[in-house]
């Protein structure tokens, strides 16, 4: 044994002291009603609320064609009437005891997430039943919400816009897969939308063999299983079979699309391929690598792109994983004169980090990083509401949570090296995504690929073929 | 041996650096110089010496090798006491029975070093002393009978005041440091300073290089925030439970230590500026906002951006600074609140060690200004590329600790929160003459806005949502609110308490909060019984002080056609 392994064996000993995984799953109780419909119940009793998560398969991947926003429209929808209140009286329900109950649609499901005062339990599984099993669906709601849902738009593409460049991103790398299509709707494709195509959705993509609920807090066992069983035991299933996702294939060579903001003071950019889907069985080492790489303050992307050079307020990596391979990211942004000096910068941090991995010591802190944050991600009602039910509509065991500590713990430099050069594109094989003031960079990004331009007034996030 | 060694000589240096066990000497110290750093780092930390006692002892140790190797050689044990090696003859020599020697010490040795890595694997509690107990005494009663049991706080002799809420639900703990200092200490010429010394908070300290403060931290467990308003700069740490000695040690350096290193300062004007573009220049309703401040205070300085005027950002300087961080970075300023998996006896050993020794500043000079009476409504245009309109109104209102502001806090869920709010009902879903309508109010030292802003659709007539805003505000301000709604306002706001503290950082924060703009953080749990006692003439009376025609300052975004080019 030299020194040098002496050394670093014994400091390990003493860094390995402070991690902390220390947290599990609670106990929860699982049931499986007749209909297919999954509740899980959890009672945690530190504040007077109880949070609520249900969540239907589906999503935005069962949009028709030409009709993307569809699930979100419908999602919306769920809250302007339902039972025997309208739009108005709905809302004064929910509101007049503090609660909250809002509908939304995410890529592969829809989500009605909520928490309330203990004492009004009764009411909010009451509103969620009457929300999923006899929405109104009414005309004059969705004629106004399809208008507003334009306008917001709109406003958001005045707005920072570090909100959108994902959006076009997505569409810009997957293309004609269903991962492509922004989930709330372009100005366009809600324009098309129609009650019909709302009633549609509603007898095929919705039903009890879609839904799974999740409740935690402050109630009792018994009498919300017996609620629940009551309200949605014998609710038809969805007559759509869900669809059947191709694998993204992963783009070869390099392609840029450029959104134009004339006036914009700054570029967006945001450079990525197609990544790994949430059953990735390196999970634990890949967050690892993530997590230096771009996933914290001191990232290798933040340090060199941030703190090293002042160039943006923030770089970082993002890995989106769905049930098919999803997208790995770099992105950041920075005054217009100095766009291709901070992209070249954020790609010579990719070639680095293919090259070098991760050193001991930057592991090490890694993974006390994720270990020490795991646990504020299981603290309150909702959060393990949502945590439920999330892993029952993926079909993951509690390991995926109570496992991950030691998973975090075990990751070798060997196992993330792997990881990285499977999963981080290399330079060559790069989507780029910018959004900025055309006139000033169009001719400088040349060097990245062939572009595609698009103005952010176009009311879509692709160039119409 | 006058020729260049060759392989011959190489050989034979080999053979009597063996002879006279140098190379064992070398084992022998490397694995005994390694048990000994081991153990001067685990002594630091049980008997809390300084950070630098294992760097130095690894020095020394590092250095002592070449000695010990030269001394080897040169030195050779014999019978008859130590003698220079090329004096003792060597069939009197007993360097076989020294390498003997050596060779069992080095078997020990190693056999120590297992036992000790064992030991350290095995029996992590054995190396956690519990704290001296810390007399009861030192802990201020909290007043009031509402207040949780197991809180505590204290404050250190420099000013330092410590709130602790002990929550073990989660192996972490949150801790929010509240700096009084914010926006309204400052004046032309170094407006943004208060923010963009929260940036420097971070970058190095004379112990410390730029970014170490960040990699140990989030090496121990832990990561961090800071956020910079008004009135305070607000520093946040969420880490794992046995980070909480580094957060101490983290905290107290950069508060007696800070650096500013010029070339540092001058790559952080660059982040703050991009960061400025980002929440700013290129969204529009940032730039609205910014105008809006602006006009609705004319002497008061909560008229400067936070994040400060650009001429200002580019140029500050290290006085600027200096003179900052010694006026506001002070014991007496800072109010800290530790939230989770701590006790209160282990927060107060580690705050007296840490900063009892850290000397009280003179308290800055208060915000002497007070904004004179609005005498009409103000109003300012922006005209900019977009597609849709905005429509701001500013109101005159009161400070956090005013009594007009809980009221009005009602009154705002009243009129914004949620689709069943009146002005979201009457604008959004009825009239379909904004496509979104939201509100809130500051509430700081100094009397705040009640504030609105509006999102039109691209077409939208902003007279005519103006007019439809202030019929509804005059309305609530003659006849009041109805029953239902001061009901609805009541549960909002009862719900949202418990939403708040159902989190270590929900608590921290809100803690914090109170103790700072309210006078004390046991306030908090009044919250409940305050809600109930409320009248409804309290509500009628907050709208019409508040909302009045001439105490308004309302601000439009107009688009404008791009240029075609």
């Amino acid at each position: 044994m030299t020194a040098r392994t002496t050394l670093i064996l014994v400091l390990l000993c003493v860094a390995g002291r402070l991690s902390a995984a220390g947290v599990t799953l609670p106990a929860a109780e699982r049931i499986v009603l007749d209909n297919g419909t999954v509740l899980i119940l959890n009672e945690k009793r530190d504040v007077p609320m109880v949070g609520i998560q249900a969540m239907l398969r589906g999503g935005a991947v069962t949009d028709p064609d030409g009709k993307s926003g569809l699930s979100s429209l419908y999602a919306s929808l769920l809250e302007k009437g339902a039972g025997d209140r309208d739009a108005a009286a709905f809302a004064e329900a929910v509101a007049a005891v503090g609660g909250n109950l809002s509908a939304g649609a995410a890529l592969e499901s829809i989500s009605i997430s909520g928490d309330f005062l203990a004492r009004d339990a009764g009411l909010m599984v009451e509103l969620l039943a009457d929300m999923l099993r006899r929405p109104k669906l009414d005309r004059a709601e969705l004629d106004k919400l399809k208008r507003r849902s334009i306008n917001l738009l709109l406003a958001a593409k005045d707005g920072d816009p570090r909100n959108l460049v994902p959006v076009y991103a997505n569409a810009f790398l997957f293309g004609d897969h269903p991962y492509g299509s922004p989930t709330d709707g372009s100005e366009a494709s809600l324009a098309t939308i129609t009650a019909r195509d709302i009633a549609r959705y509603h007898e095929q993509q919705v039903g009890g063999d879609r839904l799974v609920i999740a409740v935690s807090g402050y109630f009792d066992i018994a009498a919300m299983r017996e609620r629940l069983t009551a309200a949605f035991g014998d609710w038809r299933p969805a007559s759509a079979e869900l669809p059947d996702l191709a694998a993204p294939e992963r783009v070869a060579g390099n392609r840029v699309l450029l959104v134009n903001k004339p006036g914009a003071t700054q570029t967006y950019f945001w450079i990525g391929n197609i990544g790994v889907a949430f059953d990735y069985p390196e999970r634990a080492a890949l967050d690892l690598a993530n997590t230096v790489f771009g996933g914290r303050f001191t990232s290798l992307l933040n340090t060199a792109l941030r703190v090293e050079s002042g160039l943006t307020y923030s770089a970082s990596s993002a890995l989106r994983r769905p049930s098919k391979p999803g997208s790995v990211a770099i992105s950041s942004y920075t005054q217009t004169d100095a766009t291709v000096e901070a992209i070249d910068m954020a790609l010579d941090v990719l070639d680095r980090f293919r090259a070098d991995g991760v050193p001991a010591d930057a592991a090490a802190s890694a993974r006390n990083y994720l270990l020490g944050r795991f646990p504020t991600q299981l603290e309150t009602a909702t959060q393990l509401a949502a945590q439920f039910a999330t892993l029952e509509l993926y079909g993951l065991g509690r390991d995926y949570i109570d496992a991950y500590g030691d998973a975090v713990a075990a990751v070798t430099p060997e196992s993330v090296k792997l990881v990285i050069n499977a999963v981080y594109p290399a330079r060559d094989d790069l989507v780029f995504v910018l959004l900025g003031d055309a006139e000033a960079i169009r001719d400088t990004i040349v060097r990245y690929g062939s572009v595609t331009e698009l103005s952010i007034t176009e009311p879509r996030f692709l160039p119409q073929e | 041996m006058e020729r260049p060694g060759g392989f011959d000589e190489t050989m034979a240096l080999m053979t009597e650096l063996r002879r006279r066990n140098v190379l064992k000497v070398a084992f022998v110290y490397v694995v005994a110089a390694a048990l000994l750093y081991w153990l001067a780092v685990v002594l630091q930390t049980q008997l809390e010496m300084p950070w630098w006692a294992s760097r130095f002892i690894g020095i020394v140790l590092l250095v002592g090798l070449p000695v010990a190797l030269i001394f080897a050689w040169v030195y050779e044990f014999t019978p008859g006491g130590l003698r220079k090696a090329i004096e003792v003859d060597q069939t009197q020599s007993i360097v076989f029975k020294t390498g003997q020697k050596l060779n069992a010490a080095l078997a020990v040795l190693v056999v120590l070093g297992a036992v000790a890595m064992v030991a350290d694997r095995l029996l992590p509690e054995l190396a956690v002393v519990p704290p001296p107990p810390v007399p009861e005494r030192v802990f201020e009663k909290p007043s009031g009978n509402k207040v949780p049991a197991e809180i505590r706080s204290f404050t250190l002799d420099n000013g330092l005041k410590i709130i602790v809420w002990p929550d073990h639900d989660i192996p972490n703990v949150a801790m929010y440091n509240f700096v009084r200092a914010g926006g309204r200490n400052e004046y032309p010429g170094i407006t943004g300073l208060a923010h963009f010394f929260e940036h420097m908070m971070f970058n190095g300290t004379s112990r410390r290089e730029p970014g170490e403060f960040d990699r140990i931290m989030e090496a121990a467990g832990g990561f961090n925030n800071a956020y910079t308003s008004n009135d305070v700069t607000v520093y946040t740490d969420w880490f794992a439970r046995s980070a909480l000695k580094t957060i101490f040690d983290l905290e107290s350096d950069r508060l007696s230590n800070l650096a500013f290193v010029p070339d540092v300062v001058e790559s952080e004007r660059g982040v703050v500026t991009s960061e400025r573009h980002s929440s700013i220049d290129n969204d529009n309703s940032g730039r609205l906002y910014e105008q809006m401040m602006a006009t609705t205070y004319i002497a008061h300085p909560y008229q400067f951006p936070i994040i400060g005027w650009p001429s200002d950002i580019a140029s500050w300087t290290q006085d600027d600074l200096q003179r900052f961080y010694k006026t506001y970075y002070a014991p007496n300023n800072y109010t800290m609140v530790f939230a989770g998996d701590v006790t209160p006896d282990e927060i107060y050993t580690l705050a007296d060690k840490y900063f009892a020794g850290i000397p009280r500043q003179k308290p800055p000079a208060p915000v002497r200004t007070v904004e004179p009476e609005q005498q009409g409504v103000r109003r300012l245009t922006i005209e900019a590329p977009a597609q849709t309109p905005l429509l701001h109104m500013a109101f005159h209102a009161g400070s956090a600790s005013d009594p007009v502001t809980l009221p009005l806090e009602l009154l705002l869920n009243i009129l914004v929160d949620g689709d069943s709010s009146r002005l979201h009902r009457l604008l959004v879903e009825e009239q379909q003459i904004a496509v979104s309508v939201d509100g809130f109010q500051s509430e700081g030292f100094d009397p705040g806005v009640a504030y609105f802003y509006l999102t039109l659709p691209p077409d939208g007539d902003v007279d005519a949502a103006e007019g439809a805003v202030m019929r509804v505000l005059a309305d609530v301000a003659a006849n009041g609110v109805t029953e239902a709604e001061l009901a609805k306002a009541r549960n909002i706001m009862l719900a949202n308490y418990w939403r708040d503290i159902a989190t270590i950082d929900g608590k921290a924060s809100a803690l914090g909060n109170y103790q700072v703009f309210n006078g004390s953080y046991e306030k908090l749990f009044n919250l409940p019984g305050t809600l109930e006692a409320i009248s409804h003439d309290a509500l009628k009376a907050a709208a019409a002080r508040v909302f009045r025609p001439s105490n308004v300052t309302v601000g439009v975004l107009l688009p404008v056609e791009e240029s075609a080019e």
